[in-house]
């Protein structure tokens, strides 16, 4: 269903809303297909075997698909592993998806695998490696990746501008588009004391394609004075994130593909398509005050 | 101000819950042991301590969570 449609007309941006493709919901999503415009599938989990190719290929057949991947470690100083760029480039040529992404992020170094995505040190040294990290994915895949900011519980050590600014300037230098992360937008400005609308207002709107909602909790390490918002994609989207996909819709020239990220404690499909109707009320609602 | 090196340094002090207690103990000797230069020496001194302690308790919950064995349900829909 395109968010045209389930705008009430509204809508005229083709505005896309689909969620990220998990095992676990398999049967809730094909049987539920025509409430979903788009399926996010993450690379690592299929580009190992020809097998697993296959099986992304049959879900593209289906319904249009983007790929997205966790382990490229973009964001690192040290130049991105062309073996693992070879794996992408043989699943994006197998599928050819409509576009395919990756995190602005570090995830090992040297012999160390953090097993997540860390925030770099936000430097000029990092905006120019994740450029050059990026115009080597673009030669190996044959298309740039949109770039996704990350959340963090730390504020990255060593840094010596904010987040807007870097984020923007390696946009700037690499030419690359933006998944923008709404969550993780939210939970970083939360965290650290940020507007998330300034925080918002200070992108380049006009770079982003993409975006990404989910939900999280708050953590503490036994003080809940200092407390902080986890981005766990175990919960519901909280409401801020629609207020500023709202927002973003109402600031990007670009149609927007929004993808709902749940990796664990699944609620009922229902659930879930309710959150995406939420997501296309709220694009509906950014594109009528963009007009205005 | 960002090299490999940072990297590495934060990568161990991130998961090495022993590298990260000496490390807060004393975080510019610790610095500089690892051969930082001494701008990033200084940087850290002044690391976000809470954050710390809750990025490496979320990364260590990561790496326990790809290190179990997967569900039926999901090796029915995911490549071997």
């Amino acid at each position: 269903m395109e968010a045209g449609v389930a705008g009430a007309g509204a809508n005229v941006m083709l505005d896309r809303v689909g969620l990220g493709w998990r095992p676990e919901l398999a049967g809730g999503n094909l049987s539920n297909l025509d409430h979903i415009d788009v399926l996010e599938v993450i690379t690592d989990d299929y580009w190992n075997s020809a097998r697993g190719i296959r099986a992304v290929k049959m879900l593209a057949a289906q319904r249009p698909v983007v790929l997205h991947g966790i382990s490229l470690s973009l964001g690192s100083t040290v130049p991105v592993d062309s073996r693992r760029l070879d794996k992408m480039a043989r699943l994006f040529d197998a599928v050819r998806p409509e576009s395919w992404s990756e995190h602005l992020a570090f995830v090992r170094a040297g012999d160390i695998e953090i097993g997540h995505l860390a925030a770099p040190p936000r430097t000029a040294a990092t905006v120019d490696a994740a450029a050059s990290n990026l115009e080597k994915a673009r030669a190996a895949v044959g298309t740039m990746p949109l770039v996704e900011n990350i959340a963090t519980l730390i504020d990255p050590p060593a840094s010596d501008r904010g987040e807007p600014a870097w984020l923007a300037e390696t946009l700037a230098a690499s030419g690359a588009g933006m998944l923008l992360d709404l969550h993780n937008l939210y939970a970083n400005s939360v965290n650290f004391g940020v507007d998330p609308f300034e925080f918002l207002a200070r992108l380049p709107s006009a770079a982003v394609h993409q975006v990404h909602i989910s939900g999280g909790r708050w953590i503490d390490n036994g003080d809940p004075r200092e407390r902080r918002l986890l981005d766990d994609h175990l919960h519901d989207p909280p409401e801020p994130v629609y207020e500023l996909l709202a927002e973003l819709a109402s600031l990007c020239p670009n149609p927007l593909t929004v993808i709902l990220e749940r990796d664990g404690s699944y609620p009922p499909m229902e659930q879930l398509l309710r959150h995406l109707d939420l997501a296309r009320a709220a694009l509906s609602q950014g594109r009528l005050r963009k007009v205005a | 101000m960002s090299s490999p090196l940072l990297e590495q340094f934060l990568a161990r002090i991130y998961v090495d819950p022993q590298a990260r207690a000496r490390f807060l103990a004393d975080p510019q000797g610790e610095a500089a042991k690892a051969g930082l230069p001494a701008d990033q020496c200084l940087a850290l001194k002044s690391i976000d301590r809470v954050g710390l302690e809750m990025a490496a308790r979320s990364y260590s919950k990561k790496r326990q969570s790809k290190s179990k064995p997967r569900s039926l349900w999901s090796r029915l829909f995911t490549a071997p």
